[in-house]
């Protein structure tokens, strides 16, 4: 079961964390 | 042969660790979430036959566009008609259903662009993949709340600050396959290129849907009198914390239901209507420090803080209270919005951003704890359906927020009111909208017992729980 937990949080928690990269890289032109 | 999706066959076992719920739902959240960044593919359809540049045959802007506005307007509609059958068929169906529209309505998309049919494009992501919206978004919203009975508000937070999160990964997800497709060139049946369109929504549609099935395949719903271990039902209970249940055509005829569905609307029409103008907003705000690349980051920072404040405001709100927490995000708001022109003239853009970060996190936090407010005030018995259809408020509010800043600066700049201050009455209007919706929530008491659902009435209440 902990490996189902851990498989599924990666899941999910990798493209959300790549969305959040690509979107603090946009975001980081307003501080430019 | 589908019996795997019946409600009876979702009840978890006795070992299943309920954390695997919002990965679950985040599965098709973070999904769904791609509406968001719909715009990411209007000026692509708008040059399928022109290619770098439109030409006399293309769609307009405006027919691409409006793609999306059908896709919310089918949002909510689903949402409202399909929300009883999503509570009573369980969340397995629900989401497996979602996950075949929405990606089915990328198919028909990909087709429609291939044949340059409009009506397909409308068709597919609009009614389709609206539909799979609407379906998609309700249907882990009660399967949280079952699970979590402890921290409601933290659980459906999750799965809402997905469909936040969405648009993270939707948006450059769909710039980077248009890249690589439209450098393929690839004509289909006789048919011309789409600048790698046609294949974006074809292999997003299938990333989506194997989301979105594994979603539905690790859902589950807990067993009859199922409980989190040491977790105590309070002996003292909130005033508008409700044990009772009210079913959902019943919800409709109480007072509640729709001061609800004003505090959701006034809300999301506060933020959505500045989301939709942010870009051109900062843009003339401060002519000689913002540019366009700047202005898009602007959005950018406003979208991070839009997702985060969704688990963080509904997680606060397990602890303070669902009334509470909408009335600071009223008085806030309104303060906020008088402020907002203020820092433009004195020409503070510091200031300006940190305003509308604030605003942001409060209108994500809007959308998350509405969920948990309804099950505080009806129950959980019908909670998905009647948040179903709360969410035309959300239709309604994309409608009204953009049409009151666009037509009241329209207004202005026809009185001879300079660019910079163009908005300013608009966050005006905005402050009264969430005076209205502070009074609304105000007004929120328990419903009356005469509403509640007495066992043994002719509505069942959905297995398994």
């Amino acid at each position: 079961m902990t490996a189902r937990l851990i498989g599924a949080w990666l899941l999910v928690g990798i493209p959300l964390l790549w969305g959040v990269e690509q979107t603090l890289e946009k975001a980081a032109k307003l501080f430019q | 042969m589908l019996s795997f999706l019946d409600k009876a066959n979702t009840v978890a076992p006795s070992d299943y660790n309920r954390f695997l719920v919002p990965p679950a739902a985040l599965c098709v959240h973070l999904c769904i979430g791609q509406a968001y960044a719909f715009s990411t593919f209007v000026i692509p359809l708008s040059h399928l036959i022109g290619g770098d540049k439109a030409a006399a045959d293309d769609w307009t802007e405006l027919q691409a566009g409006r793609t999306f506005s059908i896709a919310i307007v089918f949002l909510g509609l689903s949402a409202a008609v399909f929300g009883r059958w999503v509570e009573e068929g369980g969340p397995r169906r629900a989401m497996f259903t979602a996950a075949l529209c929405f990606s089915g309505g990328f198919l028909l998309s990909a087709v429609g662009a291939w044949l340059h049919q409009l009506w397909l494009l409308y068709l597919g992501y609009g009614v389709l993949g609206g539909c799979g919206l609407g379906i998609g978004y309700i249907s882990p919203v009660s399967t949280l709340i079952k699970w979590f009975p402890d921290r409601p508000g933290m659980a459906t937070g999750f799965a809402i600050m997905g469909f936040g999160g969405g648009a993270m990964i939707g948006g450059p997800l769909s710039v980077n396959f248009m890249k690589i497709f439209g450098s393929w060139n690839i004509p289909l049946w006789g048919h011309s290129a789409t600048g790698g369109v046609a294949e974006t929504f074809l292999a997003m549609g299938a990333i989506y849907l194997v989301y979105m099935m594994i979603g539905s395949l690790i859902v589950r719903i807990p067993a009859p009198g199922w409980a989190p271990a040491g977790y105590v039902v309070p002996v003292t209970a909130r005033a508008l914390v409700t044990a009772a249940n009210v079913e959902v055509n019943e919800a409709m005829k109480t007072r509640q239901f729709y001061l609800l569905w004003g505090i959701l609307c006034l809300n999301v029409s506060a933020g959505i209507g500045v989301l939709n103008y942010a870009a051109p907003m900062i843009q003339y705000v401060f002519p000689d420090h913002v540019n366009k690349v700047i202005a898009g980051g602007f959005v950018g920072f406003l979208s991070i803080f839009n997702m985060a404040g969704r688990l963080f405001w509904s997680s606060i709100s397990d602890y303070i209270g669902r009334r509470p927490t909408y009335m600071i995000f009223f008085l806030l708001g309104i303060l906020l919005y008088a402020i907002v022109p203020t820092t433009g003239h004195l020409g503070s853009t510091a200031l300006f951003v940190a305003a509308f970060a604030i605003i942001f996190t409060m209108y994500g936090g809007g959308f998350a704890t509405i969920p948990a407010y309804l099950r505080d005030i009806f129950g959980t018995m019908h909670v998905g359906a009647i948040h179903g259809r709360l969410l035309t408020a959300w239709s309604v509010a994309g409608i009204v927020g953009p049409e009151i800043v666009g037509r009241i600066r329209e207004h202005e700049i026809s009185q001879g009111v300079p660019d910079a201050d163009s908005y300013d009455l608009s966050m005006y209007i905005m402050a009264g909208l969430l005076a209205v919706g502070f009074l609304c929530n105000y007004f929120v008491s328990a419903v009356d017992s005469r509403h509640h659902f007495k066992a043994g009435a002719s509505v069942p209440a959905p297995a398994g729980e």
